[in-house]
């Protein structure tokens, strides 16, 4: 169901579909790999301006095409699809690999894990393709990393635009800034949600 | 003030024996990486400090990246040296100790000591840096020790390799009188890209180099931070003010050398005045403690002040001044080849000598000094050489005045 625009888009509407953007907490958004630090942020626009990239664009270093995207959201988003703008000339990304709600991965570990899905990506200069997400898997989410392995053959890679489409729900993860690992176990630390009243349990 | 997490490489390979930096390589060492994690963990109470050993028996993580400072301190205590040093292991075991960091926040940064030869070759260590640019981690790197070019050349592909914005540097450490610390607290390592040395950095250089009570000026930077700081301004604004002075002194001397023979008493008298009345702004860096010096101080500024007016008179224009300040010139070229030891200094040092005869003559005659007294005779030491670039200073100050 990837909306093609072969119609005019005042029906449709698009923009308001690829709003999530506006939940994107902008000042936590890194990228490993990138040429120019705190590139990453000019990716996140909205639908009508997914072509406009005058602001700077995310690059990857000389002749090495991998990128890790950390994208954190200011509430729980549920993400229905991801629409990628790659560059010319073989700059696009060819691989996606999603992990929802982890910290700091790193190269090391995007490539170890397992990730919540992936997809093969193609070049998508005009922004029209959108790739569907496993709708179940991605319903409360706070962050996501976004690992590009690959490209088409260039040089480096380029990613123009990230597209976001889903819904913001208004719950706030529970935000743990750092971990103290206790020496003892208390249980009435680890009440788990079932006690308190259901919800999903999460695992770190 | 940015959130860190360090891991430092420490090198204690065989070649740490060396005494070339006192009193040897590794004892210097350890003393810098007791300054860098005093001065990491005072710059921001979050960040925090690890080291590992990169020789002996292969590399071993000596303590994570804790903000613990007595931890650090301790561990460091009875280390051995032996072995060879593994770089390129080392700041492989270092990126995964700084991964696995609790506070994921903190940006990552690996200070290497490289001191023993580089056994790896260049495309190795780029390939390493590489890595490590993709991960954004930081690299600093000391190099001491073991001097020879195909190290620096690594040690500069490898910086190279890893620098992202200029937030990677790397240090050339040549053996030397200062130690390794003090060479180092004047670099970026310390000071963190321009954000300002911090207080610590401050106090510890006031420790190091003066051992006034561990504070700069006597007050101390936690208690009242603006005074402090206004005072390190001043007294930096000052010593740059000197240096120029000095450097264009040092270049009117070379023009005038041994030009000169004649020099009046009225010239040594007015040098000796303008001595103490321009090392008064240079009362900060003297220990005053002592009342004796103090006094005299007093008694040479009053004489000078009486003969102000002939000072101003005489100093409208700079090489006018120097052509009659033979001795000015000569203690002047003698500051600037200081530890130069060559036959013209000797001849310099002789005429200085007869020089002070002149200032022991006038001191006699004022009431209540001793010339023999060691005071005096310290602090006549430190007159001469100390004073010279003031010199210079004082008269751009008075022709100022003067326009």
């Amino acid at each position: 169901m990837a909306c093609l625009h072969d119609h005019s888009c005042e029906e449709h509407d698009c923009s308001s579909d690829w709003s999530l953007y506006k939940h994107v907490d902008l000042s936590k958004v890194s990228a490993l790999n990138e040429a120019v630090s705190g590139s990453v942020k000019s990716v996140f626009r909205a639908w009508e301006q997914r072509l406009n990239s005058s602001e700077g664009y995310l690059e990857s270093n000389e002749g090495d095409p991998e990128l890790i995207v950390f994208i954190p959201f200011t509430s729980d988003v549920k993400l229905k699809s991801i629409s990628i703008v790659g560059g010319a000339d073989g700059t696009s990304p060819a691989k996606m690999r999603a992990f929802i709600n982890r910290d700091g991965i790193d190269f090391s570990d995007a490539q170890n894990m397992q990730p919540v899905q992936e997809w093969d990506l193609v070049e998508n200069l005009q922004g029209v393709l959108e790739y569907q997400t496993r709708y179940s898997r991605f319903q409360s989410v706070g962050n996501i990393t976004l690992h590009f392995p690959d490209n088409f053959g260039g040089d480096t890679t380029q990613i123009h635009y990230i597209g976001l489409k889903g819904e913001a729900t208004q719950l706030k993860r529970d935000v743990v800034a750092t971990i103290v690992y206790e020496l003892m176990p208390n249980p009435s630390d680890h009440k788990t949600r079932a006690e308190t009243g259901g919800g999903l349990s999460q695992v770190e | 003030m940015v959130l860190e997490a360090t891991m430092i490489c420490i090198d204690n390979s065989e070649w740490m024996r060396n005494g070339d930096y006192s009193p040897n390589r590794f004892q210097a060492q350890a003393d810098a990486v007791n300054l860098i994690c005093g001065a990491k963990t005072q710059s921001n109470p979050e960040n925090t400090v690890g080291v590992l050993t990169m020789a002996g028996k292969g590399v071993r993580v000596l303590v994570t990246p804790t903000s613990d400072l007595g931890k650090i301190l301790a561990c460091m205590h009875g280390l051995e040296i032996g072995g060879e040093m593994n770089l390129a292991a080392g700041i492989q075991v270092a990126q995964l100790a700084l991964k696995h960091r609790q506070n994921k926040k903190q940006q990552q940064r690996i200070i290497v000591f490289a001191g023993s030869p580089v056994k790896y070759d260049k495309k190795v260590l780029e390939l390493i840096g590489r890595k490590l640019k993709k991960n954004s981690v930081a690299l600093d790197i000391v190099n001491f020790g073991e001097e020879d070019e195909e190290k620096r050349e690594k040690l500069e592909a490898l910086l190279a390799a890893v620098n992202n914005n200029d937030s990677s540097h790397i240090v050339h450490v040549p053996p030397g009188p200062s130690a390794l610390s003090d060479v180092l607290i004047s670099t970026p390592i310390f000071t963190g890209d321009g954000e300002g040395g911090s207080g610590f950095a401050a106090a510890a250089a006031a420790a190091a180099a003066g051992g006034v009570s561990g504070f700069d000026f006597g007050v101390d930077p936690n208690l009242d931070p603006e005074l402090a700081l206004a005072l390190r301004v001043s007294m930096e604004e000052e010593r740059a003010r000197q240096e120029a002075a000095a450097k264009k002194a040092a270049e009117e001397a070379a023009k005038h050398e041994k030009g000169e023979q004649q020099s009046t008493s009225q010239d040594t008298t007015m040098t000796e005045n303008v001595d103490p009345g321009t090392s008064e702004p240079d009362k900060k860096t003297h220990d005053l403690t002592d009342d004796e010096n103090a006094l005299l101080q007093q008694a040479l500024a009053m004489s000078m002040d009486d003969s102000s007016s002939t000072v101003a008179v005489r100093d409208t224009d700079m090489s006018d001044a120097s052509a009659d300040d033979h001795d000015l010139q000569l203690a002047l070229q003698l500051s600037v080849q200081e530890g130069a030891a060559d036959q013209s200094n000797q001849t310099d040092v002789n005429k200085l000598l007869a020089d002070q005869s002149f200032v022991s003559s006038i001191l006699t005659s004022l009431p209540g000094v001793d010339p023999n007294d060691p005071h005096v005779k310290d602090l006549l030491a430190s007159m001469q050489n100390q004073s010279e670039p003031n010199k210079e200073e004082d008269k751009e100050s008075k022709e100022e005045e003067k326009k």
